[in-house]
């Protein structure tokens, strides 16, 4: 066992975790934050597991909890700001953008930080920012026009609030 | 979310949908989010072949591990569990239904079958103990190729049976030999004397759909309730009378809830699993609630495995291009059949009824052949047993297309079944709609003359365009004359519509939704038949302990079957509110002199007498005093719905690509429908249904495989390898609507989404063939290498 | 799914002290960890069963890609992300940028890295045939305090095999300055974008004054055989001044020359299409570097 301290959605843990402990289920199973799912055994493709590792997207199924010590890491329960919802969150709502959403959270970790660095996209860019995250549902055809529709009211900044 | 003048138009609205909120911000509950105090957790031992004796499993290192608290294998169950198949999971069709049960126990039948459960406290304790269970195999010969495992001297998958074939029907002709016979020569009559004949052998690989969330059991157990089972499933009150008979549990002692949230079906959450039962079994021998979770690995191996057929195919036509006759010879690989409900051959069964599709055939001579293999056991995939019959059938009617150097696009529009309804050659029955005017519509959205045109402009400068078209008749849900024959299992929609003394409604289904937005829909027909808002309606699917008996969230069920019923239930209510109401207001009227709209209730005779929807009902339900006579107070029914006959709805593609012929890839540029899904309750959600099935249906042509190798090792079992398409592969899609309100459904919807990725490879593939005539993509290549 | 048991996990803050953590246990017991995006999968898959796991994410002397009078040298740390951002890679060290923007997806490239990759050696991934095709120096440390300097050609031995012992560390991958006049380039082929190779092809040009090709280097990726290079491609390209003809020349003698093997995702036949068409692309995209294009 090992003991590590970990910032998670702005708030520091300590714990004594398995060395062998993957950060997906210390983020599950010990903190409760089961917004962060499971799709993939050991080869890590799906991306539904996406979080922040110190503000980039990464995948939470591929490190172990102790190679978070010491670091921030945001999860989707994290990601709306103290007025609910980000714009982010609300252009997949508004767009359509999720079916089962399973996938869904990952694949707004992992677009919260592509907007953040591609502020204006083209439809093709979105595309291939979404490659590490697989959904079943949508056809993807509305996952680019929600992300399209997020980066422009994220833009022209009307709320003002981070995705 | 659009904004809605008149509560009435809550019908047809993009309303952004009700599930969203906790879905975007992490507090959805599928089912591996659900925690019991003092769970346990299990992970499965499975074969490493695909067909071997057990001689021997050792479980006593792993059961001495510390934190491992039960391992059971096959023989726990052979004495204490019924075998399957019982009634409840067997299909009334007439075929070999082997014995199975949970865990294998004399020998193993496809690589990944589970041998034996491990229950532990921790997880990754259970993983450590699974791999310490030692399994002594003796091998025996592999049956991997369908046709093989007909001839006389294959081995047998399973030896009881004497035989592989375990499902063979001819679908034309009649009910006896004689008649089927009869009908072959007339068929074959017609071949004689055609102008045009197209014979072609067509193979649909091993492909299906496989929802982001794997399976998923948790089950617990106590003395006074009995058996508590949260399952992700599409069809929880089936799962329920399985687990009560196999496990004789009375049936008031079992309750199954499918989880609110589940990460898609698709078909593939429809079978009621082996793995359930030995996970309720051990939670009941433990009484420690016990949660398996699925890996993506075992998924991979059981689960999502469909299409799989041969079909030769033959087609014959005139040369004025009017199809006369189609026969099929199909053969399926049923993989080993041993899952509950779904023997595989359902499928491939259901691919044959609907290979006829949208034509007009003089005759028709089709039958199936399904063989048993050491392979998983196909289980229900979106577009279930069509998706290869379709292929077949689309690409060969572009076949003769070119014979006849004819249009396709031409072909097809001649050979639409004109009016309907209309009985298919396989006996399928079509009840409403307009197949012309949705192809039509296809068509204007096309310039194919300007396309003809760029295409040869394009071929003079070495690139290689081209078109392709198909179209589905798809069932909008499945009616109990289909359903009972082959399911054992009722068609009709059932729902509960409950009302509050604060004018709140509740909807109760039994069907279990997997994304599909069943709350929203289902809120949205409230709203506009009570004139209220769709925030006011709760929607509670998939708890067999609240919710009416359904037969599960499968074959496009919700906007056919479903929403009837709540609509019904809805003017049940409706009719007692108005009678109530009218009595109060001392007039004579009945339900239909009065309009309910944005909260309230109007009297159409009098706009002045109107009274707040939220008013009314807390009078009936709270102060049922000063009632009409005969009335009693309370608000609350339950409907039942089903169409007198089959419905269906129907679609059409355009696909148009560039194939590159140095490297044999393609790449979509366009992809158009024509759609009649009925009347539509949300545009976006039936939108998404649609570009979600088509592009499943590329995926599965382009991308995926399940793979078995020559022993029968399934090599396709993680994301590595089986591949799924991300979106950088795959087109925007542009869909179209050209819809004709179902006559027989009390709202004019159709059920739809289901089948809906069956028109896909065939259009993909006529449009790369296009692009590459005359020849095939290889001949091409090595034209243009020189 | 989950890793076997752990026993120690340990982060250390230089090379010295990784390099005394591994040497505390015998061979095969303990391992670095760099970004861990192909180590994690068989780790969880238990074809790795490290007993300590040597984390290197502390190591900063290991991070960062320096310039020195055109000269590069690229940290084992150093992410793909930093690679594909870093635009200063063109011209001669363009495969490096090819590559590493394609490596699997954004959450990959945020932790994958070029040590790792070219550490792990899998048959199917683009760095250790980028770093074969451009003729990389790979500079191992040892416990001792000894280092040593091995040619890419040295380095790769095959498929998930290097010349790098276990007690060893990687510490970069370095280039001198590149003759005037160099291009190289990288492309893959994989089923879905993205992917791992299935077949992917790297080239290294040096033009003459006269535009004709000096020097050649041809790296495979995607075969059975490992990281590869093709020498029979090389002959033909040096000499040639990089018309359409000469390439698809050179490319033929390579896909007739190697062994390709037939999979899941391509038979042996497809694999020698892809590597005609592919390195056709490729060859084209390092002679129009090399001219400075």
């Amino acid at each position: 066992m090992k003991t590590i301290t970990v910032t998670v959605n702005g708030t520091s843990y300590e714990e004594s975790v398995p060395e062998r402990m993957l950060l997906v289920d210390f983020l599950r199973d010990r903190l409760a934050l089961t917004g962060t799912h499971v799709g993939c055994t050991y080869e890590g493709v799906c991306g539904a597991c996406t979080v922040h590792l110190d503000g980039e997207a990464v995948k939470s199924c591929m490190m172990l909890a102790v190679q978070a010590d010491g670091h921030a890491v945001t999860t989707v329960e994290g990601l709306a700001g103290a007025d609910g919802p980000g714009p982010l969150q609300r252009a997949f709502s508004n767009s359509h953008g999720l079916q089962c959403g399973f996938c869904t959270p990952g694949i707004l970790m992992n677009m919260s930080d592509f907007l953040a660095r591609h502020p204006d996209p083209s439809d093709e860019e979105i595309r291939s920012g979404l490659v590490g995250n697989l959904c079943r549902c949508t056809g993807y055809v509305h996952i680019v026009r929600a992300v399209r529709e997020a980066a422009r009211e994220m833009r022209e900044g009307a709320s003002g609030v981070q995705a | 979310m659009s904004a809605v003048e008149n509560s009435a138009d809550w019908l047809g609205a993009r309303l952004a949908r009700k599930e969203d909120l906790r879905l975007v911000t992490g507090q959805g509950r599928y089912l591996a989010d659900i925690v019991l105090p003092g769970m346990l957790h299990a992970v499965f031992v499975r074969s490493e072949y695909a067909h071997a004796r057990i001689t021997g499993i050792d479980t006593s290192e792993a059961a001495a591990m510390p934190g491992v608290v039960a391992i059971f294998t096959g023989a726990d169950f052979k004495d204490t569990v019924k075998p399957m198949p019982q009634p409840v999971v067997k299909p009334n069709l007439p075929a070999r239904y082997p014995t199975f049960w949970p865990l294998a126990i004399e020998k193993v039948k496809f690589h990944g079958e589970p041998l034996a459960v491990v229950i532990a406290r921790d997880k990754y304790v259970a993983e450590d103990a699974a791999e310490c269970v030692y399994v002594d195999y003796e091998e025996l010969p592999v049956v991997r190729d369908p046709e093989q495992a007909l001839t006389a001297d294959s081995p047998l998958v399973h030896e009881e049976d004497g035989s592989n074939e375990i499902f063979a029907m001819t679908l034309t002709g009649g009910e006896t030999p004689e008649e089927q016979a009869a009908n072959a020569a007339a068929v074959e009559e017609i071949f004689q004397r055609a102008d045009v004949v197209v014979a072609e052998r067509f193979r649909c690989h091993r492909t299906g759909i496989t929802p982001m969330e794997p399976r998923g059991v948790l089950c617990d157990w106590n003395d006074s309730d009995g058996l508590t089972a949260w399952i992700t499933t599409q069809r929880p009150h089936i799962d329920r009378l399985a687990l009560s008979d196999l496990l004789e549990i009375p049936a008031e002692q079992v309750r199954v809830v499918a989880p609110r949230d589940q990460g898609g079906g698709f078909g593939v959450k429809a079978p009621f699993y082996r793995e359930n039962l030995a996970i309720a079994y051990a939670a009941r021998a433990l009484r420690r609630p016990v949660r398996w979770v699925e890996s993506r690995y075992e998924s991979l191996m059981n689960v999502g495995q469909e299409r799989d057929q041969i079909n030769d195919l033959e087609i014959a036509a005139s040369k004025d291009g009017k199809l006369l006759a189609v026969r099929n010879r199909g053969v399926a690989d049923n993989g080993v059949g041993t899952i509950g409900v779904y023997w595989g051959f359902v499928m491939p069964f259901l691919g044959a009824v609907e290979l006829p599709n949208a034509y007009t055939w003089e005759r028709g001579d089709v039958s199936l052949r399904c063989a048993t293999t050491n392979k998983a056991a196909l289980t229900p995939s979106r577009a279930f047993g069509h998706f290869p019959t379709r292929f077949a059938l689309e690409r060969a009617i572009d076949m003769v297309a070119h014979k006849l150097d004819m249009e396709p696009a031409e072909l097809r529009r001649r050979n639409l079944v004109p009016s309907l309804p209309y009985t298919s050659v396989t006996g399928e029955y079509y009840d409403s709609g307009d197949f012309v005017k949705v192809w039509d519509n296809l068509m204007a959205q096309v310039d194919l003359p300007a396309f003809r045109a760029e295409q040869a402009r394009a071929r003079e400068e070495g690139r290689y365009l081209g078109i392709g078209f198909a179209c589905g008749v798809e069932l909008s849900g499945v009616a109990s004359e289909l359903l009972v024959p082959m399911e054992n299992q009722p068609g009709y929609g059932a729902a509960t519509v409950r009302l509050d003394p604060r004018g709140k409604v509740y909807v109760f289904g039994g069907d279990a939704p997997g994304g599909q937005g069943h709350e929203t829909t289902t809120a949205q027909v409230v709203a506009a038949l009570f004139g209220i808002r769709p925030s006011d309606v709760v929607v509670t699917t998939g708890d067999t302990g609240t919710t009416p008996f359904g037969s599960g969230s499968i074959g496009a069920r919700a906007g056919s079957y479903f929403v009837s019923a709540v609509a019904k239930a809805c003017a049940e209510l409706k009719d007692k509110i108005t009678r109530i109401l009218a009595h109060d207001l001392q007039i004579e009227a009945s339900v239909q002199h009065f309009e309910f709209t944005n909260g309230e209730i109007v009297y159409l005779g009098d706009a002045a007498k109107r009274k707040p929807f939220t008013e009314v009902v807390e009078r009936i339900i709270m102060f049922p005093i000063n009632l009409p006579e005969d009335e009693v107070g309370g608000l609350e029914h339950t409907a039942f719905f089903e169409a007198a006959k089959p419905m269906i709805c129907f679609n059409a593609d355009c696909c148009i690509v560039e194939v590159d012929v140095e490297s044999g890839n393609f790449s979509i540029k366009r992809w158009v429908t024509s759609e009649d899904v009925g009347t539509v309750i949300n545009p976006n959600i039936v939108d998404g249904q649609m570009h979600g099935a088509i592009v499943q249906g590329l995926s599965n042509a382009m991308f995926e495989e399940f793979v078995y190798d020559e022993q029968g090792q399934q090599m396709s079992a993680d994301f590595e390898h089986y591949k799924l398409a991300t979106a950088a592969d795959v087109p925007d899609i542009e869909i179209t609507y050209a819809p004709t309100p179902c006559p027989h459904t009390p709202l004019g919807t159709r059920g739809i989404g289901e089948g809906r990725p069956s028109s896909v490879p065939g259009a993909l593939s006529n449009a790369v063939c296009d692009a590459l005539r005359p020849g095939s993509v290889w001949q091409k290549i090595r034209e243009a290498r020189g | 799914m989950y890793p076997s048991v752990i026993e120690e996990y340990l982060r250390p803050g230089s090379v010295s002290e990784a390099l005394a953590a591994i040497a505390r246990y015998d061979e095969g017991e303990a391992m670095f960890l760099a970004g861990g995006q192909s180590a994690m999968q068989a780790m969880k898959s238990r074809m790795l069963r490290p007993q300590c796991v040597v984390d290197l994410q502390d190591v900063a002397e290991l991070r960062g890609i320096a310039r020195d009078d055109g000269a590069l040298r690229i940290g084992a740390m150093t992410r793909y992300v930093d690679i594909a951002s870093e635009t200063t890679l063109d011209g001669a060290f363009g495969a490096l940028r090819d590559a590493a923007a394609h490596v699997g997806d954004r959450q990959v490239r945020n932790r994958g890295t070029i040590g790792g990759s070219v550490c792990w050696n899998y048959v199917a991934s683009c760095m250790p045939a980028v770093v074969l095709g451009l003729g990389g120096t790979l500079e191992l440390a040892a416990a001792d305090g000894s280092t040593r300097r091995l040619e890419a050609d040295d380095f790769f031995l095959g498929p998930l095999e290097t010349a790098r012992r276990e007690d060893e560390i990687l510490l970069a991958v370095s280039w001198p300055a590149p003759a005037a006049r160099s291009g190289s380039a990288y492309k893959k082929w994989g089923l879905v974008r993205d992917a791992l190779p299935v077949v992917g092809v790297c080239v290294t040009v040096t033009l003459g004054s006269d535009g004709n090709c000096t020097q050649a280097r041809v790296a495979l990726s995607g075969l059975a055989g490992g990281c590869q290079r093709a020498p029979a491609g090389e002959d033909l390209l040096r000499g040639c001044n990089g018309d359409a003809d000469a390439i698809e020349r050179a490319m033929a003698a390579i896909a007739d020359s190697v062994e390709t093997h037939s999979d899941m995702s391509a038979d042996a036949d497809y694999r020698r299409q892809l590597i005609r068409s592919i390195g056709g692309e490729v060859a084209a995209t390092a002679f129009a570097r090399a001219r400075g294009g």
